[in-house]
């Protein structure tokens, strides 16, 4: 890290992502909040660039802000008497605690831990190797991932479809 | 488990790009299906029926343009035949044969423009409607060379038609129906085996014939149900019963039916039109009337004040929207005691909310355009 | 001085020669280089996408004008040349009007977030030999990624509009977007397995040296980018988040002045994005069979890139619209499965070649021939058991008679 404009960048990266997460949070609108999200989201991927992470960075993209910030849209839209209001709920003490914990949590792990540096210089072609890694080294664990997400694929299509339900509506 | 959704009103005028004019149409939806449509008009009211009762017989005739302003003509046509029934005229051959051919061509480019805006309501951007102008507006030369105007003609006149046409009219005309058969192919080539038309339009805003003639559709409306009904056969008016033609029908009373049948329409008009320009007579344009002036070497012609004796009179024609109805009630005097339209485009527009309920905005778009509304003439 | 003699800035073949010569005479030190070299190529890539935007507002005019027997703009300038000047100076001067219940924050965020990733995706993009702004290893991906940042940012413009025109078709778009981006990335990830490499630059340089085009040897993928880039761009007939004949304007319906002109400006951009990709993916981006040593490798780029985009300006003038369900059923249940096939196909293709060993110039026709067949052989068949083909596809005329009253209806349609 004794690159400057890294060192800058990763600060202004932080920033960012930090700020548009607390603003997740703190923002009302509902969909002022899912903005605030994908801005988030972008900070991370930025974050990743820093690492020369390339592929990790494009892959943060084209997932989180293509596809999840969507289906977080699509959650919202669709639900009937959302309010379109981040409220203070019942919920609000509990999940504080919680938050707390958790940064609690991270803080304490992020301090005492010690962080490796390593010497070596970044992956030229950071998708070739996590290529080879997912179908070599890690298949079994790609392999499984795969087959839980199929089952969450199915599940959703399970509960959604309408009880009763004849062949298709065409 | 199923999946609860709230009614959603949309209002598809009376601004909107596919509504043909200011027409409104409030479309309930749940999703993008539609549960409910009203049908909202009056936008273009300009209340023709009473101000006809305040203007002489023949001060009529041009409000007869604005009704159905793509199809002047027939609207001229009507008019005159009920004024003439009611007052016993004869037209002269060469002004019924006339009269048919301005019908013919004015149904000509009155179903060029419903086709094209048809395809354009099927999304097709503006191609098509450009296309159909081409022919339009060969058609509207030859109107402005008959009678001066291209739009709001004038031209019929109560006992004939407002002047002879020019020498050079006939040549131009023959030009224009040498021209068209190749269009006509290249148009049921472009669009009749079109699979994004057919995908879009097939099996859409179906009525069966038994709910066509409840609810008193004419016109390609009607026909597209299957149901074979033509005035122009049925009753036949001008030269028609003279004319030898087919009419369209079609078999599933959709959308792309009602589409087909303006396609097939426009060739069976050049039929006809092909008939009557060589059968076409000589002779006067117009009836010589009791207090007309005729100066020597010239045609007879209209009186500007007429005094129907009292009674009723209703005379109907098929205007390329369908049934186009004019009843008039004489009290003897010079302007109608009362004046009624039977149009064609506010009746065939009834049955719009049975056709859309259950199918998505973009049918409703479509079902519309295979409507062919003129709004002047749903509002009158 | 020395710029000047080495002989090199001159070679306008590939226009980063005479930048790169120039910047080095400044003997800058490496980091204010690298800075001003991005800061020149970004700012070139700006001004052609905007220059390139003006000429095809009028370019795109006209040649409608031409399908639809019309004249088009002729009024203002030699030509109507002046016209989309004259546009742009309309769209500036216009009142920007924002809806009194518009979330305005959003409303005014989604035109320039809309215009972000059209210009960002030709980062990546080779315009020629060295003529690259970043040349990224994940390039493919990168492409994608960037494009699917529209998906919400239509979707911003259509909620915050706070009009029911708008929330429908911008549902519609992120709809639209999300399906055809699994057929856009299907399509693009058979390109990569052929390739091995996610560079862009790689791709152009590997059809250089097999002295190929990728069209030939997959056809199948390009038409399937083709058509789901469409969708990206809301060309016809895919249009259908502005389906113009149904919600007005779509997403943009109550964008006015600049605002709109931003949007109309990233429909052309992201265009030019599509029909950038294709170019270099699939189309030898700027080699043309040795051609590129006479004529500027970027010259040969833009040329093809223009007559891609000219397949857009074509199928606008010419097709209907699907419906949206339409649309929908013919990205999950045509073009998705063909294009699983097709991945399949050619990861065996890969593994097949690598294992023979066979010379490329009996492997390449073989592939490639094979693929043609196949894709017809996929497309027909696919499209046949999907019922079409069938007779509710084909067109018929109307029946002609002579009966008064007799009734024809046989109610075969009616559902």
């Amino acid at each position: 890290m004794e690159d400057t404009g890294a060192v800058v960048a990763f600060w202004i990266l932080a920033a960012i992502t930090v700020g548009a997460a607390l603003g997740v949070a703190a923002v009302r609108n509902l969909i002022h909040s899912v903005v605030l999200l994908i801005v988030s989201f972008a900070g991370v991927a930025g974050l990743y660039i820093t690492l020369s992470a390339d592929f990790i960075a494009v892959v943060q993209i084209l997932i989180y802000i293509g596809a999840i910030a969507i289906l977080i849209i699509f959650a919202i839209v669709l639900t009937p008497r959302a309010g379109r209001l981040n409220q203070e709920g019942f919920m609000f003490l509990p999940a504080l605690v919680l938050a707390a914990l958790v940064a609690g949590t991270m803080i304490f792990v992020a301090f005492d831990t010690s962080w490796a540096i390593s010497e070596r210089e970044g992956f030229e072609d950071t998708a070739t190797a996590i290529g080879d890694l997912l179908l070599g080294k890690y298949a079994l664990p790609f392999e499984i991932a795969s087959v839980l997400l199929l089952s969450a694929i199915i599940g959703a299509i399970l509960l959604v479809r309408p009880e009763g339900a004849e062949e298709g509506p065409e | 488990m199923t999946l609860k959704s709230e009614p959603f009103v949309v209002n598809v005028g009376p601004q909107h790009p596919s509504t043909h004019g200011v027409f409104r149409l409030r479309l309930t939806l749940d999703g993008e299906k539609i549960i409910d449509a009203d049908m909202v008009m009056g936008y273009l009211h300009r209340s023709m029926e009473k101000l006809a009762e305040e203007r002489t017989y023949t001060q009529n005739i041009p409000f007869t343009d604005r009704t159905d302003y793509l199809a002047a003509m027939t609207g001229n046509l009507a008019y005159v035949m009920a004024v003439e029934k009611l007052m016993n005229i004869e037209v002269p051959e060469r002004a019924q044969f006339l009269r048919t051919i301005m019908a013919e061509l004015q149904r000509i480019a009155s179903h060029s423009m419903a086709i094209g805006i048809f395809a354009n309501d099927c999304g097709a951007w503006q191609t098509p409607v450009m296309h159909m102008f081409r022919d339009r507006e060969k058609i509207l030369d030859l109107f402005e060379m008959a009678c001066g105007a291209r739009l709001t003609l004038n031209y019929m006149r109560i006992g004939g038609v407002s002047r002879d046409i020019p020498d050079e009219w006939m040549p131009q005309a023959h030009k224009l129906l040498k021209d068209l058969p190749n269009r006509f192919a290249e148009y049921e080539d472009l669009l009749l085996s079109n699979e994004i038309i057919i995908a879009r339009s097939r099996g859409i805003g179906v009525l069966t014939p038994e709910q066509a003639i409840a609810y008193s559709v004419s016109g390609p409306m009607l026909r597209g149900s299957g149901v074979a009904w033509d005035i122009r056969k049925a009753d036949p008016y001008a030269a028609y019963d003279k004319l030898d033609f087919d009419i369209a029908v079609g078999t599933n009373g959709d959308a792309y039916d009602r589409f087909v049948i303006r396609l097939a329409e426009l060739r069976q008009s050049l039929r006809i039109l092909e008939q009557a320009l060589d059968m076409m007579p000589t002779g006067p344009v117009h009836e010589r009337l009791g207090t007309s002036t005729v100066q020597p070497g010239t045609q007879p012609i209209a009186p500007l004040v007429f005094r129907p004796p009292v009674g009723e009179a209703y005379a109907r024609i098929e205007s390329p929207r369908g049934e186009l109805g004019y009843y008039i009630v004489s009290d003897g005097g010079p302007s109608p005691f009362r004046f009624h339209i039977r149009s064609p485009s506010f009746i065939n527009l009834t049955p719009l909310k049975q056709m859309a309920i259950g199918s998505t905005i973009a049918d409703a778009i479509v079902i519309l355009g295979s409507v062919d509304i003129v709004v002047g003439e749903v509002d009158r | 001085m020395a710029i000047l003699l080495s002989g090199e800035w001159y070679d306008l073949r590939d226009l980063a020669n005479p930048i790169r010569e120039l910047i080095d005479g400044l003997g800058l030190p490496d980091a204010a280089d690298y800075v001003l070299w991005s800061l020149i190529a970004a700012l070139a890539i700006v001004t052609w996408l905007v220059v390139s935007v003006i000429a095809f507002i009028w370019i795109e005019r006209r040649l409608v004008a031409l399908m639809q027997n019309r004249i088009g703009p002729n009024r203002v300038g030699p030509a109507g040349l002046l016209q989309p000047i004259a546009d742009a100076i309309k769209l500036l001067l216009k009142e920007a009007i924002t809806t009194r219940d518009a979330d305005r924050l959003l409303f005014w965020l989604a035109p320039i977030i809309v215009f972000i990733p059209t210009i960002v995706v030709f980062a990546v993009v080779p315009f020629g030999e060295s003529m690259v702004l970043a040349d990224l290893n994940v390039g493919v991906l990168f492409v994608i990624a960037v494009a699917g940042i529209m998906t919400p940012a239509i979707f911003i413009a259509g909620w915050s509009s706070n009009n029911k025109y708008a929330l429908l078709a911008a549902m519609r778009t992120i709809a639209m977007l999300i399906s055809y981006e699994i057929v856009q990335v299907l399509a693009l990830l058979s390109a990569v397995l052929f390739i091995g490499s996610m560079n862009l630059g790689a791709f152009v340089s590997w059809q250089d040296e097999y002295n190929t085009w990728l069209i030939f040897i997959m056809p199948l993928p390009v038409v399937a980018y083709i058509i789901a880039g469409a969708v990206e761009i809301n060309r016809s007939p895919m249009d259908l988040s502005e389906a113009e004949s149904e919600l007005a304007a779509g997403y943009h319906t109550e964008y006015g002045g600049i605002k709109f002109g931003f949007f109309y400006q990233a429909e052309y951009m992201a265009g030019f994005a599509v029909a950038a990709t294709v170019t270099t993916l699939f189309l030898g981006g700027w080699t043309l069979w040795g051609l590129e040593e006479w004529i500027p490798g970027w010259i040969i780029f833009l040329g093809k890139l223009y007559a891609v985009f000219f397949l857009y300006i074509w199928s606008r003038a010419t097709l209907p619209r699907l419906r949206i369900d339409q649309l929908m059923a013919f990205a999950w249940k045509f073009m998705l499965p063909l294009m699983l096939v097709n991945v399949l196909v050619i990861g065996a293709e890969v593994v097949v070649w690598e294992e023979t060993g066979a010379s490329r110039n009996i492997a390449l026709p073989a592939i490639g021939a094979l693929n043609a067949t196949l894709a017809v052989i996929l497309v027909v068949g696919w499209a046949r058991v999907l019922g079409h083909g069938s007779g509710r596809q084909r067109g018929y005329r109307a029946t002609l008679t002579q009966e008064i009253g007799k009734i024809y209806y046989t109610g075969a349609e009616a559902s």
